[in-house]
């Protein structure tokens, strides 16, 4: 009413001060969030479903880079009302699962998007991703298998080199084994083991226990949004990505060939995929521990062949022992042994290059590189051994030193005689 | 030739002097006798350190990126460096036994009577700056258990009220161990300790020809009686000096046997970031101070356990220096009774002590 | 007379043989061995022209293995053969320029920083000094 016009005016002004007032008390962020209003009034909300996605959006990367809740839902985020979640204002309130990867494809995949926010930013192939089981499975209907939010999160993804993310380094094996777990994946055919011997393998302990991040997580091998078990020419690939040396070695070798042929994929035939240990020289033989006799037949050529390669490997690894023990008994008798132990470094050095050696499964390759490992190994030895030779000269120096000192000690003592029978008593 | 260089230089020299000392200085003979080589063997000890020590000097390097790098390399390296090296570690420790032997029969003999107090008190710094001695080298190989074994001796003398701290950060040169205190305690053992040794020794020495030898109280007992036989007397030279020459003999064959035998052991170089090894002690010689400190309770009386014991060692070293102004001037009587069994027992308690040190710490 | 002097005879010969005793090992510890110098902060890596341009050693250094390298313009470069991921021995790959790592693939430039695969942390560089002769490897200065 024009008789009270200041009213409506300070009515507006306390309103705003009351806003200003409860954004500065309540610490409500300004920008992006200041302007949406769908977090302030879903974090008041009782119903778990309603408040659980303000709990970590704050965190949220998106929301970060200037993104709200209406990039991804739609509707109004100006509109204080119910009226903001219309689907007439294209409001979403349940994207399907199978849509996710087409929603979160359409800023991921555009480059020129993409750019507004990182120079070289990481652009999403969909393409790559409709590789994978995930993808195909989803397109079908099938809601259990993932999309982008199963691994990702959602209302408070993260990237990837944060810690907290699911998908961190560290936390992949976590996240697929969510899934991939015998009770999850009941009534599918594929096996559910992986994790399990994920965690008790060299490259689990590496990743979990020792931390280190080169070490190979599920992605690594499997990829990341086109995964699915490895369709690469040769599983020998992937493994040499990393295992360089064994990788470039076994390509060329007979044994490839001869797996090829029999349809047997290289390195997991003999050293598993998931539960890969350590390997060990007990693994070189037909029968009992060996895997060799997984294809090969006891008393065939390729057997007589590893029977030569594993002494030579057994011969390598006592000679090293040997020098080993040697060195220690010097060291016990407290002789220096620096150049000795610099010697057996070499030869153990040799050692690593030998069991890489092996996967050449070519005889002259790997005498060669046998005889030369064998040859630092003694060298060690002879060290070792030239060392307990001088104790033992030490040890003869020291008795005929004692002997001239004890044979002057009795002649000194004569002498006291002698005299003192010639002065008489004191 | 040579006989007539020698009697240039005797002349040139003044050496008649001493000759003519030599040649009438006398020791008693009696039952006590065998104490009396102890004193001697300390300082041939001593005189093996001096050699050792600058032998040593001529390849080791005092900064803590090289010290221990350069004992490994006289260890394995040099000629006969294992030898000189371990021959200094372990005369180091029969001398300081040897001292220990000296004064505690020093003390239950009563050398220390009038006119001798001085000799008795020179004595006892020479035990102290013997221990300041043994502490600062033992650090110098820079490795785990002497750098954990310095932290710990100095955490202890920072502990002294009022001026501890002062003293933690002379000694360290700084609030931690560093290199700074390495070149410090190097700096005290070749060349500050071994001038405060030279004058009191000088003085100690002098003064025992001064006084000549002491006679125990009960062998000046049974001389004073009528009738007693003339007190026995053996000249210096040569029949006691051939048989310090007898004892010297045999302690360089211990110490030839133990280096050859137990060589000194290199350990592992000094990481002041990893943790304290296990079972530190320090050396023997500092052993049962160190298993009192660790068996008092935590607290007495509301102070500091470890304080308290601090001091009462202090304390009772102090006391036990004082001793030629304490006991009984003659040495005969209760209060010299009781003097002897304050020594009995503190022998006892040394001994005790470093058993339960060795018993119950190891590294 | 005579046997009093050939015992004083027989104590000064034998008190000279154990003081020769007492001095031989201190005379041979006078003199310097071979290395003078315990082998922490240099050594002597190689002898010149012992290299050929494009290849390199392995020699060691304070306990570890250290590699020298000599580029294809002759020039030297040295660095602590330990790689930085699990500790194995590298190797140089002359075709490709690089400092290899055959047990995970790990791969350093000639500057000695890790450009691919697992290695963490560059390698240490150490510094070349021909002298004369001889290639000496040094721990570089402020290390």
């Amino acid at each position: 009413m024009s008789a009270r016009p200041g009213r409506a005016a300070s009515a507006r002004l306390v309103l705003g001060a009351a806003l200003v007032a409860l954004a500065v008390t309540t610490g409500m962020p300004r920008g992006a969030l200041a302007r949406d209003t769908c977090y302030e009034c879903h974090r008041a909300e009782k119903e778990e479903r309603l408040v659980a996605p303000t709990r970590n959006i704050l965190k949220d990367i998106h929301f970060e880079k200037g993104l709200t809740c209406a990039s991804c839902h739609g509707g109004d985020p100006a509109d204080s009302e119910a009226t903001a979640m219309d689907p007439d204002k294209g409001f979403k309130e349940h994207i399907e699962h199978k849509s996710i990867a087409r929603l979160c494809a359409s800023c991921h995949a555009n480059a020129a998007y993409m750019k507004h926010f990182n120079p070289r930013p990481y652009i999403f192939s969909i393409e790559e991703f409709e590789t994978s089981v995930h993808f195909k499975k989803a397109s079908l209907g099938d809601t259990k298998v993932a999309t982008c939010t199963s691994c990702h999160g959602v209302h408070g993804i993260l990237p990837h080199t944060d810690p907290a993310s699911p998908v961190y380094a560290q936390n992949v094996p976590r996240t697929c084994a969510h899934c991939h777990n015998a009770e999850y994946m009941k009534g599918r055919s594929l096996p559910t083991n992986q994790y399990d011997l994920y965690v008790t393998s060299v490259h689990g302990k590496a990743l979990l226990e020792k931390g280190d991040l080169s070490a190979p997580a599920c992605n690594d091998c499997h990829g990341n949004h086109g995964a699915a078990p490895p369709g690469l020419n040769d599983i020998s690939m992937v493994c040499g990505s990393c295992h360089g040396r064994e990788g470039e070695l076994f390509i060329k070798s007979r044994m490839k060939a001869g797996m090829d042929s029999l349809g047997k994929r290289g390195c997991v035939t003999c050293h598993s995929n998931h539960g890969i240990q350590h390997p060990s020289d007990a693994m070189l033989a037909v029968g009992g521990k060996g895997v060799c006799g997984t294809c090969h037949q006891p008393g065939a050529a390729c057997d007589r062949a590893t029977v030569r390669i594993v002494s030579g490997f057994v011969g390598l690894r006592d000679s090293l022992a040997l020098a080993d023990s040697l060195l220690k008994l010097a060291e016990d008798r407290g002789m220096e042994t620096g150049l000795g132990r610099d010697s057996w470094k070499e030869a153990q050095d040799q050692q690593v290059g030998v069991r890489a050696g092996l996967h050449s499964f070519d005889s002259a390759q790997i005498t060669g590189v046998l005889d030369e490992g064998l040859g630092l190994a003694r060298h060690a030895a002879d060290q070792a051994r030239a060392a307990l030779r001088d104790w033992r000269t030490r040890r003869i120096g020291m008795g005929l030193s004692l002997l001239a000192i004890l044979f002057v000690i009795a002649l000194v003592t004569l002498k006291i005689r002698q005299i003192e029978a010639r002065q008489g008593p004191p | 030739m040579i006989a007539a260089l020698g009697r240039w230089l005797t002349d040139r020299l003044g050496l008649d002097t001493f000759r003519e000392l030599a040649e009438h200085k006398r020791v008693p003979v009696h039952r006590h006798s065998f104490w009396y080589y102890w004193g001697g063997m300390t300082l041939f000890l001593f005189g093996v350190q001096v050699v050792t020590g600058i032998l040593l000097l001529l390849y080791y390097r005092a900064s803590a990126d090289e010290a221990y790098e350069s004992v490994r390399f006289i260890m394995a390296q040099v000629s006969f460096g294992w030898l000189i090296r371990s021959i200094h570690s372990w005369s180091a420790n029969l001398m300081i036994g040897a001292a220990m032997i000296h004064m505690f029969s020093a003390f239950l003999l009563k050398s220390y009577r009038a006119p001798r107090e001085m000799t008795w008190l020179s004595g006892m710094a020479l035990l102290g700056l013997v221990f300041a001695f043994g502490f600062s080298g033992y650090l110098l190989p820079w490795n785990q258990l002497a750098f954990f074994a310095t932290k710990v001796g100095t955490d202890i003398a920072g502990a002294l009220p009022v001026v501890g701290h002062f003293i933690l950060v002379f000694l360290r040169g700084g609030e931690n161990i560093t290199g700074g205190t390495l070149t410090r305690f190097f700096g005290f053992h070749v060349a500050v300790l071994p001038a405060i040794v030279t004058v009191i020794l000088g003085l100690h020495l002098y003064l025992v020809q001064r006084h000549g030898m002491s006679v125990p109280p009960s062998v000046e007992e049974a001389q004073a009686k009528p009738g007693a036989p003339p007190p026995r007397m053996m000249k210096f030279v040569p029949n006691f000096a051939l048989r310090d020459a007898v004892g010297w003999l045999a302690a360089l064959g211990v110490l030839a046997l133990l280096a050859a035998l137990f060589p000194w052991e290199l350990g592992r170089k000094a990481d002041p970031y990893a943790p304290a090894p296990a079972g530190i002690r320090p050396e023997w010689y500092f052993a049962w101070m160190f298993q009192t400190l660790r068996m008092l309770p935590s607290k007495i009386l509301g102070l500091e356990g470890e304080l308290v014991g601090i001091l009462g060692i202090t304390v009772a070293g102090l006391g036990w220096a004082a001793v030629p102004f304490l006991d009984d001037p003659k040495g005969r009587g209760q209060r010299a009774r009781l003097w002897t069994w304050i020594g009995v027992v503190a022998i006892v308690y040394i001994i005790v002590f470093t058993w339960l040190t060795y018993r119950d710490v190891k590294p | 007379m005579k046997r009093r002097e050939f015992f004083d005879w027989l104590i000064g010969i034998s008190g000279t043989v154990l003081g020769g005793f007492v001095l031989y090992p201190v005379a041979r510890y006078l003199v310097p061995p071979p290395t003078p110098e315990a082998a922490t902060r240099r050594v002597i890596a190689a002898k010149k022209d012992e290299l050929q341009p494009g290849s390199f050693k392995t020699f060691p250094f304070g306990g570890q293995p250290g590699i020298l390298i000599r580029t294809a313009d002759g020039e030297y470069r040295a660095f602590t053969a330990v790689c930085t991921h699990l500790g194995c021995t590298v190797q140089y790959r002359g075709e490709n320029k690089t400092i290899w790592c055959a047990c995970h693939n790990g791969t350093y430039n000639l500057e000695g920083a890790n450009v691919s695969g697992p290695p963490p942390r560059p390698l240490e560089r150490f510094d070349v000094h021909v002298a004369g002769d001889l290639i000496m490897v040094e721990k570089a200065k402020g290390a």
